[in-house]
């Protein structure tokens, strides 16, 4: 039983780490909580569903054309909504992104219905229900293992990307000094870009794997999903990537093992308490540093 | 007696407005649907109102305010159906509760950053709403709390009539007076000491401080009394309508507000009630035009966003901006430009 929840746990939790991570690029990049970033994991999974129902692609392959979509609405958001407030104050950009995140939850409404659908029938590969491991009592099914490969897969893809490629060098100069990184010749929007694809792409595929997981999506479903990877980002310290990463594993598990043991009945408020609770107390995070505010928010 | 030909032409608009507000029941379109609306037109000017306290005033963004419109509703609620309190009691009560979860969410959360605050009201009024869905000891949960009597009148006491309210008009009246009470307090607090702090601290913290304003202290002032306006607004909803449910204060409705303020224009006055017009009239509009069209009703939040997103790009400060707000709206993107230009060597 405890096993069980504890698997379950980390299976969500690694969805909330992907998910969460991209909150933290951004935020890490040019200091934005951006709301919208629960919209685009559901767009993401909306993508597959009609990549599979109307080309009849296989999943795989609508798995990824659908993180490639997503990473494209990713740039687009920040090129569209993000990139003409850049120099606004802050309260500015944050109500866009608040705006930005209800009308893109309101298009999807539009064009698929407010009702939750199912993934189409047959289309997830049938060995996913079968179990694939059982020790002690507890069954991992495929899709358990396929879940856990995929977000450890990224995690670590993200890592090399960003300690090892030129790619995640200037990021890391744009996270630190804007105008330094312009004068050392770092095309500054661009790279914002891509920060934003990346996280559209992590988000998209948490999308999908959770809307699997599931076998249920509905427009909604961003929110809440956002709602509890930005406090997996909070709790890691936002703007910290390893931080969101642990950050999403341990709400994860403290979810599960709270719906499990305490009250089912709360179990979204754990995430709520845990954003308040890290907040108020060590609004570091667990890995994040102390913010230097010179900037007043307005 | 007030001469007539000596006023200004604002404070002559002013009081034909308030003129027509006060026959519109009498006129003969006024149906009760068309009331009906007209009081919730009223109900959200008293909530933005309140709401500008907090981003208007102060300059800090509130995500949670339909938190405290809950806790008022639900005070109003519980009292009523369960000890037959009289509205004119509950009001102070809500009040008082308003302010007090005010105070106890904010003096922990307010020396924190503007991002970092959003974001605990956001939790704080989502934690509400699953606190009034889950105990359903207290507030029968998901079911809804219905049979909240309506608001009475009891003047027996002076020997008076007891009158109950019925129907649309006297609740009309009622949100009138709430409207008035409410501008009338906001007035009177931009104008005093409590108010130039607060601007004081919009325009400028450091400033601020160094002139020896306590920042905690006056920010705290600000949310309990944001805070407070929220749950008088939820006891006059939870009175009139006569039934609540958990799903009536979900994040929609601070959104929603927040949506008034920013069209409006933040800390203006008239601008917030001139927003709630707008905005409830447009989704009144909405709400009888999308089934023609084959939308959910829902979608009328598609518009609501991008509101939202074309105001902050072409009009940040709102349709009738304060100077204060357009001038740091519009300083921020010049400030930074210039930054950019000399090359940022003294950072």
């Amino acid at each position: 039983m405890f096993l069980q929840q504890l698997i379950n746990g980390l299976t969500i939790g690694g969805i909330y780490a992907m998910i969460a991570v991209g909150y933290t690029m951004v935020y890490g990049v040019i200091q934005l909580i951006n709301f919208a970033h629960g919209e685009i994991y559901m767009l993401g999974a909306f993508f597959a569903v009609s990549f599979i129902a109307f080309l009849h692609l296989p999943f795989f392959v609508a798995f990824l054309l659908s993180m490639a979509c997503c990473a494209i609405c990713g740039v687009l958001l920040d090129v569209i909504a993000y990139r003409p407030l850049r120099n606004s104050p802050r309260l500015a950009a944050l109500i866009t992104a608040i705006g930005m995140s209800i009308f893109l939850q309101n298009l999807a409404m539009i064009i698929w219905g407010s009702r939750p659908k199912p993934f189409p029938h047959g289309s997830l590969p049938e060995y996913f229900e079968k179990t694939a491991v059982s020790f002690w009592g507890v069954n991992l099914s495929w899709f358990h293992l396929f879940i856990f490969g995929i977000t450890i897969c990224m995690m670590i893809g993200l890592n090399l990307i960003i300690r090892k490629t030129r790619w995640g060098k200037a990021m890391r100069a744009v996270a630190q000094n804007k105008t330094m990184a312009a004068l050392a010749g770092i095309n500054v929007n661009r790279v914002i870009s891509y920060t934003f694809a990346l996280a559209g792409a992590m988000g998209g595929a948490a999308g999908i794997m959770v809307s699997a997981y599931y076998n249920s999506l509905y427009p909604t479903m961003g929110y809440l999903a956002g709602v509890k990877a930005f406090a997996a980002a909070v709790l890691g310290g936002i703007g910290s990537v390893p931080g969101a990463m642990l950050g999403g594993v341990v709400l994860g598990i403290a979810e599960a093992l709270g719906a499990g043991y305490l009250s089912s009945l709360y179990r979204d408020g754990i995430s709520y308490a845990v954003m308040i609770i890290v907040i108020v107390l060590i609004p570091a995070g667990l890995f994040g540093k102390v913010l230097k505010e010179t900037k007043k928010s307005m | 007696m007030v001469n007539i030909k000596k006023m200004t032409l604002g404070a002559k608009f002013r009081i034909g407005l308030l003129a027509l507000a006060l026959i519109l029941p009498a006129l003969p379109f006024a149906t009760d649907y068309f009331l009906h609306t007209v009081i919730l037109i009223y109900l959200y000017m008293v909530l933005a109102l309140g709401l500008n306290v907090v981003p208007g005033f102060n300059g800090l963004l509130d995500l949670g305010y339909v938190g405290f419109y809950g806790i008022g509703a639900y005070t109003a609620g519980l009292l009523t159906v369960h000890f037959g309190f009289s509205f004119w009691t509950i009001v102070p009560l809500a009040f008082l509760n308003g302010a007090l979860w005010g105070v106890l969410l904010g003096a922990p959360t307010l020396r924190l950053t503007g991002d970092y605050f959003a974001i605990v009201t956001f939790g704080f009024s989502e934690l509400v709403v699953l606190f009034l869905t889950n105990e359903i000891w207290l507030t029968r949960g998901p079911l809804g709390l219905p049979g909240i009597e309506p608001v009475s009148l009891d003047l027996s006491l002076f020997g008076g009539p007891r009158w109950e309210f019925v129907g649309e008009v006297p609740y009309y009246y009622l949100a009138i007076a709430l409207v008035l009470a409410a501008v009338f307090v906001m007035y009177r607090i931009q104008d005093s000491r409590l108010g130039r702090a607060w601007f004081a601290i919009r325009d400028d913290e450091v400033a601020a401080v160094s002139c020896g304003i306590n920042l905690l202290t006056y920010k705290v002032f600000a949310f309990a009394i944001s805070a407070a306006f929220g749950a008088v607004g939820g006891c006059f909803f939870a009175r009139w309508v006569t039934f609540l449910s958990p799903d009536m204060f979900k994040f929609w409705e601070s959104f929603l507000v927040l949506c008034m303020i920013v069209l409006g224009g933040m800390g203006n006055i008239w601008g917030v009630m001139v927003g709630a017009v707008v905005l409830v009239s447009l989704s009144e509009i909405l709400r009888e035009l999308l089934p023609l069209l084959g939308l959910p009703v829902e979608v009328r939040f598609l518009g609501f966003g991008l509101i939202m997103v074309l105001m902050m790009r072409y009009r940040p400060a709102g349709l009738l901006p304060i100077p204060a707000v357009a001038a740091q709206m519009r300083s921020g993107r010049v400030r930074r430009k210039k930054v950019k230009a000399t090359v940022g060597l003294n950072k």
